[in-house]
C-alpha cells in the first residue's frame, strides 16, 4: 500500500481564509445584507406586482437567500458544481485528511459529517431545551407573569419547531451517515458532498430559526397554520425559511441513504442479512423522500402568499386555510414517524447485543418497520378531526390510524421475545432501551385516545396531545438517542464515556421524564390547554409538579453534557476496539475508524445477530482480495 | 482461506485512489429514480391544490372574470421542454453507439431548447393579462410554473455539465489529466478511473429524470391551461 504525500503546511493566516466554517459565517452575513438591501433597493421597488407587499417581508426571505447562498459558498460548496460547468470530471472526496479543521468545512468522509451531526444537532438540542425551561418557568403561575404573550408563543413555537426540525435528522444525521456505510461494507456514501451540504443546510436552518426574536418571533407554535401565518409579522418568514430547508436537507439526506443501501452494499450482504439498524434507516429514508417535498411545497405557497400576494391560504380571495391542514399533515404525519422509525431500530439493533441472543423474529421486525412506514400515509387526516372535517372520512382515518398499532406491535413483540430468556446486561445503552419499551407504551396508549374521534374532540389542543407526543417522540426518539451516543460514541471518538455519570444521567432522565409528562396527560384532561400561558387556579399544584420535575429532567441533560465534555476533552480514556462483545461490523475495526474504513471490501456471510452461535465474526476479507470492488 | 483484518490504523488515501467509475454510475441512476419520486410528490401538492381550490371555489374567487392562461404561450414553453427531454433521449442513443460528435449536437440541441422554454416562461408570465393576487387559480398558475421553471433550470444545468465534459475531452482518448478533479488537493490520483466514462451513466439517469419532468409539464399544460 502505498502512502499518500504529507499535505505541506500552511500558515495560519492561509488557514483561516480558506474555504471553512469563519469565511462561511463572514460571507453569510455579507450575502444577507446583499439580499436585504437587495430587496429594498431593487425588486421591490420595480416590480407592480409587488406594490402592495410589505417590503421587510420580501427583504428577509431575500436576506436569509443570500445569507445562505453567501454560508454555502463560504464552505466551498460551489466550487465543484462551478468546475463541472466548466467541464471538469466528477470526483468524490474532499478535505478527508485535514486533521481537526475538517470539522469546520465541506468534508467528505461520512464519519466526520456524523461527528459534525451529532455535536451541530446537540447545540440545537440545547437550545430548545433552554426554551422548554423557560416556557416552563412562565407556567410556574396560573397566570402570565414571566413573559409577555407574544413572547411566550414564540418561544413555544421555537421549542416545537427546533426540536421537531432538527430531530428529524437526530439518528440518521449523526448515526446512519457514520455507520450505514460501514455496516454495509462500503467505504463511502452515494454522494458525499450532498452529505456534506444535508449537514450544513441544516446548521443555516437552525441560525435562520434562532434569528426569529430579531423579527417578532411567531405566534403559530410548530404546525404554522394559516391563516395565522398570512397574518403574522416577519418573524413568520424565519419558520417558514427554517423548514423548507429542514425540507430540503431531509430529502437529499434521505436519497443520499437509499442511493447508498441500494447500490453499495459489499459481496454477501444480502437483505436478509441486512443489519435491522439499516432496514429502520431505510424505512425512514424513504418516508424523508417523498414527504419533506410536500412540506417544501406548502411552505413556498405560504412564502408566496406572504410576499407575491398569492391567495393559496386566504379564503376571502378563493383560497383556504385547510388546504394548508391538509398539505401539512400529509407531511407531518410521516413526519412523526421520521422521528420514530430510527428509535425502532436502534432498539432492534442494540437488544440482541446486551441479551446475547439473535434477534428475534427479524423479518417480522423488518415487516413492522416497513408497514409503519407505508401506513403513515394513511392516517393524516386525523389530525383534522376538530378543523371540520366531511364526518363520513372520520371512521377511516380513525381505523387506518388505530391500524399503525399492528406493526408497531411487531417492533415490540420482537424486542420482546428477544429479551426473553437471553443473558441480560444492564449497560446504560440497554437501559435506555428498556425505557423505550416503558416510554412508547404509554406514548402508543395515549394516542388511542387521540385516534378514536369521540375522545379527540374533548382532549385535542389540550396538554394531554402535548403529553402524548413528548411520550412518543421524547420518551421514543430521544432515549434511543441516548442510548445509541452511550453504545456508538466510543467508537466513534475512540474515547469513552464515564459510566458511572452515564448511569445518574439515565436515571435522572427516566424517573423526572415520566414525573414531568405524566401528570401533564392529567393537566389536559382536566382541560389545560396547549400554547395558552394561563391555566386555571386548581391545575396550579400539577403544573408546579410539572415544572420542578422538568427543571430537574435539565439537570439531567446537564449531567450528560458534563460527562460529554469531562470524558472526551480532558480524561481520554481510550475506548477498546469492541466493548460491548458486538458482531456487528463496526466493532471489527479500530477505535476510531481509519479514514477509509476498510483495506479491503469485506465479504459478509451471515447477519450481524448470532450470538451463541461461535465465536468468529460473520464477515472475511479474503487474503489478496483486491482492494476495490471489482 | 486465510482472512486479514478488516483495516489498519494508518489506512491512507491510496486505498481508495482509482475506484470503480461502476459504482459512482449506479448511484447516479438511482439517485435519478429518487429524485423523479421526490419531485412528483412536490408537484402532487400543486395539483391537490388545483382541485382542492377549485372545488371549494371560496368567495367565488377560483377563477375570476378574466383569468385565463394563455394556451398559446403554455404550448409553446411545454413543446420546448418535451422536445429538450426527446433530444437528450437521441442522445443517448447515439453515446451508446459511440457517435460522439453526434450525441454532442444533440446535447447542445436539448440544452437550447430547453433555454428557450425557459425564456418562453418568462415571457409567459409578462404576457398573462392576471397577476398572482387574482385568486386562487393565479395563485396555483403562477406557483406551479415558477417552481417547475426551477426544476427545468437545475436540469439543464446538470445537462449542461455532461455537454461541457464531453466538449472538453473529446480528444482525449485515455483518462483526463492528472489535476482535472476538483477536490483534495493533496490527493496523488483522481478518485475514480476513467472518470470520463461516467458521461453515460449520467445519461441515463439524466434522460430518465427529464422525461420525468417533461411528464410532469405536459400534465400542468393539461391542468392548467386545458382543463
Amino acid at each position: 500500500m502505498t502512502e499518500a504525500a504529507a499535505p505541506p503546511p500552511r500558515p495560519l493566516w492561509r488557514r483561516l481564509l480558506g474555504f471553512n466554517l469563519l469565511t462561511a459565517v463572514l460571507l453569510g452575513i455579507g450575502g444577507w445584507y446583499l439580499g436585504w438591501f437587495g430587496a429594498h433597493a431593487i425588486g421591490a421597488e420595480s416590480l407592480e406586482y409587488f406594490e402592495d407587499t410589505d417590503y421587510n417581508e420580501l427583504s428577509v426571505y431575500l436576506a436569509y437567500l443570500g445569507g445562505v447562498i453567501g454560508f454555502l459558498v463560504g464552505l466551498g460548496f460551489l466550487n465543484y458544481p462551478i468546475a463541472r460547468l466548466r467541464g471538469y470530471p466528477p470526483s468524490l472526496r474532499e478535505k478527508e485528511t485535514h486533521g481537526w479543521t475538517r470539522y469546520f468545512s465541506l468534508c467528505t468522509d461520512h464519519k466526520v459529517v456524523g461527528i459534525q451531526y451529532l455535536w451541530g444537532i446537540g447545540l440545537f438540542f440545547f437550545i430548545g431545551g433552554l426554551n422548554a425551561m423557560l416556557i416552563r418557568t412562565e407556567q410556574l403561575s396560573p397566570h402570565s407573569q414571566s413573559f409577555p404573550m407574544g413572547t411566550y408563543l414564540t418561544l413555544v413555537g421555537m421549542h416545537g419547531t427546533m426540536m421537531m426540525g432538527m430531530m428529524t435528522s437526530g439518528i440518521l444525521g449523526p448515526f446512519a451517515n457514520y455507520l450505514v456505510p460501514i455496516m454495509i461494507g462500503a467505504r463511502r456514501m452515494a454522494f458525499p458532498r450532498i452529505e456534506a451540504l444535508t449537514f450544513w443546510l441544516l446548521m443555516a436552518a437552525g441560525a435562520i430559526l434562532t434569528t426569529t426574536i430579531f423579527f417578532g418571533g411567531f405566534p403559530t407554535g410548530w404546525t404554522g397554520y394559516a391563516p395565522l401565518q398570512t397574518q403574522a409579522n416577519p418573524g413568520m418568514d424565519n419558520y417558514i425559511l427554517f423548514f423548507a430547508l429542514v425540507g430540503v436537507s431531509m430529502t437529499l439526506l434521505g436519497l443520499n441513504m437509499i442511493a447508498t443501501i441500494l447500490t453499495m452494499r459489499a459481496p454477501g450482504l444480502t437483505w436478509t442479512r441486512l443489519p435491522i439498524f439499516v432496514w429502520g434507516v431505510l424505512s425512514t429514508a424513504v418516508l424523508m423522500v417523498l414527504a419533506a417535498p410536500v412540506l417544501i411545497a406548502v411552505l413556498s405557497m405560504g412564502a408566496l402568499d406572504r410576499t407575491a400576494q398569492t391567495s393559496f391560504f386566504n379564503a376571502a380571495a378563493g383560497g383556504s386555510s385547510y388546504l394548508y391542514q391538509n398539505l401539512f399533515w400529509v407531511f407531518g404525519h410521516p413526519e412523526v414517524y421520521i422521528l420514530a422509525l430510527p428509535g425502532f431500530a436502534i432498539v432492534l439493533e442494540l437488544l440482541p447485543v446486551f441479551a446475547r441472543k439473535p434477534l428475534w423474529g427479524y423479518r417480522l421486525a423488518v415487516a413492522g418497520l416497513l408497514g409503519v412506514s407505508l401506513l403513515s400515509w394513511f392516517v393524516w387526516q386525523h389530525h383534522l378531526f376538530v378543523s371540520g372535517m366531511n364526518g363520513d372520512l372520520r371512521p377511516f382515518y380513525m381505523l387506518s390510524t388505530e391500524l399503525i398499532s399492528i406493526p408497531t406491535g411487531f417492533t415490540f413483540l420482537c424486542g420482546m421475545m428477544t429479551l426473553w430468556r437471553g443473558r441480560i446486561s444492564f449497560t446504560v445503552p440497554m437501559l435506555f432501551c428498556l425505557a423505550w419499551f416503558f416510554n412508547f407504551l404509554i406514548g402508543g396508549l395515549s394516542g388511542v385516545f387521540l385516534s378514536d374521534t369521540p375522545s379527540d374532540v374533548t382532549t385535542h389542543g389540550s396538554f394531554f396531545s402535548m403529553a402524548h407526543f413528548h411520550y412518543t417522540i421524547m420518551g421514543g426518539l430521544v432515549f434511543t438517542f441516548f442510548a445509541a451516543i452511550y453504545y456508538w460514541v466510543p467508537k466513534m471518538t475512540g474515547w469513552e464515556l464515564h459510566e458511572g455519570l452515564a448511569k445518574i444521567h439515565f436515571w435522572t432522565m427516566f424517573i423526572f421524564f415520566n414525573s414531568t409528562f405524566a401528570p401533564l396527560l392529567a393537566a389536559g384532561f382536566l382541560g389545560q390547554a396547549r400554547r395558552a400561558p394561563v391555566y386555571t387556579g386548581n391545575l396550579k399544584f400539577l403544573n408546579d409538579w410539572v415544572s420542578i420535575s422538568a427543571f430537574l429532567l435539565g439537570i439531567s441533560m446537564l449531567i450528560f453534557l458534563f460527562n460529554l465534555v469531562w470524558s472526551l476533552a480532558f480524561v481520554k480514556q481510550p475506548a477498546e476496539a469492541n466493548p460491548w462483545g458486538s458482531r456487528s461490523i463496526e466493532f471489527q475495526l479500530p477505535s476510531p475508524v481509519p479514514v477509509h474504513n476498510f483495506d479491503r471490501i469485506p465479504v459478509f456471510s451471515n447477519d450481524p445477530y448470532g450470538y451463541g452461535e461461535g465465536p468468529a465474526p460473520s464477515y472475511v476479507v479474503p487474503a489478496g482480495a483486491p482492494a476495490g470492488r471489482e | 482461506m486465510a482472512a486479514e483484518p478488516l483495516a489498519d490504523e494508518g489506512t491512507s488515501y491510496a486505498v481508495v485512489e482509482q475506484e470503480p467509475p461502476e459504482i459512482l454510475g449506479r448511484n447516479l441512476i438511482s439517485a435519478s429514480y429518487l429524485l423523479a419520486g421526490a419531485t412528483a410528490f412536490f408537484f402532487i401538492a400543486f395539483v391537490f391544490a388545483y382541485f382542492y381550490l377549485r372545488s371549494l371555489n371560496n368567495a367565488g374567487m377560483w377563477k375570476p372574470h378574466g383569468v385565463d392562461a394563455s394556451i398559446g404561450w403554455g404550448t409553446a414553453v411545454v413543446a420546448c421542454y418535451a422536445l429538450s427531454a426527446l433530444l437528450v433521449r437521441f442522445s443517448l442513443g447515439e453515446r451508446r453507439a459511440l457517435r460522439r460528435s453526434q450525441w454532442r449536437l444533440k446535447g447542445l440541441a436539448a440544452l437550447l431548447f430547453g433555454v428557450v422554454g425557459l425564456v418562453l416562461q418568462v415571457i409567459d408570465w409578462t404576457q398573462e393579462s392576471f397577476g398572482p393576487a387574482d385568486g386562487g387559480f393565479a395563485s396555483v398558475y403562477f406557483g406551479w410554473t415558477a417552481f417547475l421553471f426551477l426544476f427545468v433550470l437545475c436540469t439543464l444545468l446538470w445537462l449542461e455539465m455532461s455537454v461541457a465534459m464531453s466538449f472538453r475531452y473529446r480528444k482525449t482518448d485515455g483518462p483526463p489529466p492528472a489535476g482535472h478533479a476538483s477536490g483534495d488537493p493533496h490527493r496523488r490520483a483522481p478518485d475514480i478511473s476513467d472518470p470520463l466514462s461516467l458521461i453515460r451513466a449520467e445519461l441515463v439517469g439524466l434522460s430518465f429524470y427529464w422525461t420525468f419532468l417533461a411528464g410532469i409539464a405536459v400534465v400542468s399544460w393539461v391542468i392548467l391551461y386545458l382543463i
